[in-house]
């Protein structure tokens, strides 16, 4: 059975290719005319997406019909927030279910199916994706891009990141996002689960995706940029996706390989079996972490680029900006093993990347006194809703930092690694920085995706507030709780926990309901006449054609 | 901006968030749970986990007689610093499936540790406890009687019928002369 099923999927999805493929064709030709006019069937594709791509674009689902970078952009906007909902329910599931310390609502294998698909769907479809929709959608403008010409890889990476998104879903692996080695082979449901190797060919597909994009963003940044344009002029938001970019480079590819190891393993295991356990841990956080810096750098690029526009004053140092961007790139490829403390690196390799992990506040705290000189030199903060998500942003990754240096020393790290402790420091700053500034952005590019709609300020605000809130319930009691010793991916805990427990359950609640919140006001709002004009602040002036 | 667009992400959004959460808990193995009976008494079975049999040096995998309605609290304590698991399930035979698995508890390795495992059957009948990591060494049965009816369950390894209501002597039996103890 197993067998036909595996058939079946990958018959159905090359079906589905070819027919895609089709459509496309036939379809985009139709929407060009739409958005350009009747000269598109005049001009040549990458004439008619260089157009598109320097168009105030909305979202339509036509976009999944065009190639141009815009489109794309789109396409990813739209996953990526599907696939963040699907996310945050498993992650909500979860914290009901530890409610009280002897699981009742999830057993212990539903718990790490959702644990699974949580920390997969989140970081792979939702940090990666809402990298790859940002880049797409605002570095064509950003840069005034003076060139549009592979639609099509584009298009293919994007259908990649979409099949290995479902891949991820339909596989309901309880492999953890990190796939260890003997347990990801082990196709009982006790172990990995039964189509474990299915989210190691997600995964693999997403990072296909990921790699080629950063390589066109990086294209974009530097070879299609306008000339306009210096390289001392290029805008702190495509510093941080040249980072991001370099990053993924260099170290998603050999992630890319582990996992076709283990593919391999699963039928004739050579690879992992004979060497050491700490083979396939070392190969995959060297993706790991650096993917963890992928995830927030952009957040940066987006508060350097929002920050500004509601203080009401220039950026406090550009080149500082740029200067801390870049060195953060360098130090956090160079600090994935403070992971594997506690897994028997040695002291030399322990002392090493936890020098290295302590190395890495420098350039943070660059960012965040960047940050704090700009609003300190503003001459009228308007808290509009993104730049509360700014400052709540800033707030929440100082608080999450100031964990994760602590985490670094690693004597402190055997204590506190395996609890609450390190999910709390990284729940502080990736719903603080990467969700926040992805919806902070969607917030400040409301009226151009929506083609002149403005958002539900009331609303917009109860979302924030209740994303607020809920992350400080969540994560603070975690902390407090984790230092406690209070052990993580666990389904059940012992009593004494409870109240840490009930806290945060509450808090992932009303986090839920924040972003439920967040859905009910863009629909709403989306169905309301135009009132204003589709210009954002996020992408500059409108370029002449 | 169509007029529909964004309906149909709402919907869009909500139903495959929703589809996707009740796929994740369709889950083969997912669904099970035992409940426990109510109890009136409780009663200490100790077991010294050992990868030649639980029990090794004194009585090998003892087979344990006990009552409905009681509450077994099994102290397993761990004796050669071995992974091991308290596994129980239905029948005379171990279960490859987790769904069967009325208790499954996981020993620490630490020799001489001491791990608690209560738990009040439901319903009368034989069980098999093991260990999953030893399956071939570590097993043993678990008649669990109905107290109305003392006959009705037997051990095939006792000389004839074993009345449930005759008091265990299991418990004394390992504490006061434990050969387990010499090993650690």
């Amino acid at each position: 059975m197993g067998f036909s099923f595996v058939l079946a999927v990958f018959g159905s999805t090359i079906a589905a290719i070819i027919a895609m493929v089709f459509l496309l064709y036939y379809f985009s030709m139709d929407y060009r005319r739409n958005l350009i006019g009747e000269s598109a069937s005049s001009l040549s594709r990458e004439q008619s997406n260089l157009l598109l791509s320097r168009m105030r674009r909305e979202i339509s689902f036509s976009a999944f019909f065009m190639d141009d970078s815009k489109s794309i952009g789109i396409r990813y906007l739209i996953t990526t927030v599907i696939l963040f909902f699907i996310g945050g329910l498993a992650g909500v599931g979860m914290r009901i279910s530890l409610w009280y310390p002897f699981p009742t609502f999830l057993t212990p294998i539903q718990y790490n199916i959702l644990l699974t698909a949580h920390g997969t769907i989140m970081l792979y479809g939702f940090a990666v994706g809402s990298i790859l929709a940002l880049g797409y959608y605002l570095l064509p403008s950003a840069n005034m891009i003076e060139r549009d010409n592979l639609g099509i890889v584009n298009s293919i990476m994007y259908w990649f990141f979409l099949i290995g998104s479902l891949f991820i879903i339909f596989s309901r692996s309880t492999a953890s996002w990190y796939f260890y080695y003997p347990l990801v082979d082990q196709l009982s449901i006790a172990g990995g689960g039964s189509y474990s190797f299915f989210t190691l060919i997600g995964v693999s597909l997403i990072q296909v995706a990921a790699t080629v994009s950063s390589i066109i963003f990086l294209k974009m940044i530097f070879l299609d940029r306008n000339k306009s344009i210096p390289v001392s002029k290029i805008s702190l938001f495509s510093w941080s996706i040249v980072s991001s970019a370099v990053l993924i480079i260099t170290s998603a590819p050999v992630s890319t390989i582990a996992n076709g190891y283990l593919i391999y393993d699963l039928i004739n295991p050579v690879f992992f079996q004979g060497s050491s356990v700490l083979t396939y841990a070392i190969l995959f956080w060297f993706w790991g972490h650096p993917l963890v810096y992928v995830a927030i750098l952009p957040a940066f690029g987006l508060i350097y680029e929002m920050l500004p526009k509601y203080a009401g004053v220039p950026l406090y140092s550009y080149r500082a900006g740029v200067f801390s961007l870049l060195l953060l790139m360098v130090f956090s490829a160079l600090v994935w093993g403070h992971h594997l403390f506690n897994s028997g690196l040695g002291t030399i390799w322990d002392l090493m990347f936890s020098t290295t992990s302590f190395i890495v506040v420098i350039p943070s705290a660059m960012s965040v006194f960047n940050w704090i000189a700009t609003l300190w030199t503003a001459r009228g903060i308007r808290l509009t809703v993104p730049m509360l998500f700014v400052l709540n942003g800033i707030i929440d990754f100082i608080i999450g930092g100031v964990v994760g240096v602590y985490s670094a020393d690693v004597g402190l790290n055997a204590f506190i690694h395996g609890t609450y402790a390190i999910t709390s420091h990284f729940h502080w700053i990736f719903i603080g920085m990467t969700a926040g500034m992805a919806f902070a952005a969607i917030y400040v590019l409301f009226p151009t995706l929506t083609g002149g709609r403005t958002y539900n300020v009331p609303l917009a605000k109860v979302h924030f507030y209740l994303n607020s809130v809920g992350t400080i319930l969540m994560s603070g009691f975690w902390l407090v709780g984790g230092f406690e010793g209070m052990p993580r991916r666990v389904a059940g805990y012992f009593g004494i926990f409870q109240t840490y427990q009930d806290v945060a359950a509450i808090g992932g609640v009303i986090l839920g309901i924040g972003f439920l919140i967040f859905l009910i006001n863009f629909a709403y709002s989306a169905y309301q006449a135009p009132v204003m004009s589709n210009d954002n602040s996020l992408e500059g002036e409108v370029q002449p054609i | 901006m169509n007029k529909a667009t964004p309906i149909v992400l709402f919907v869009l959004v909500l139903v495959v968030a929703g589809a996707s959460f009740a796929w994740f808990l369709t889950s083969p193995g997912g669904a099970a749970s035992f409940t426990q009976g109510s109890y009136n008494q409780t009663k200490v079975i100790v077991l010294y986990a050992n990868a030649n049999g639980w029990n090794y040096n004194s009585t090998p995998n003892p087979t344990l007689n006990e009552k409905l309605h009681t509450l077994l609290a099994f102290k397993v304590i761990g004796q050669d610093g071995l992974a091991h698991t308290l596994t129980i399930n239905p029948g005379t035979n171990e279960s490859s499936s987790l769904n069967d698995y009325v208790v499954n508890v996981q020993i620490p390795t630490t020799v001489g540790s001491v791990t608690w495992v209560n738990w009040s059957f439901s319903s009368p009948g034989v069980y098999t406890y093991w260990c999953i990591v030893h399956p071939y060494t570590m097993r043993g049965l678990l008649y669990v009687n109905s107290s109305s009816n003392n006959s009705s369950a037997a051990s095939p390894t006792g000389s004839g019928m074993i009345p449930s209501n005759v008091p265990n002597t299991n418990e004394f039996a390992l504490i006061s002369n434990d050969s387990n103890e010499k090993i650690w």
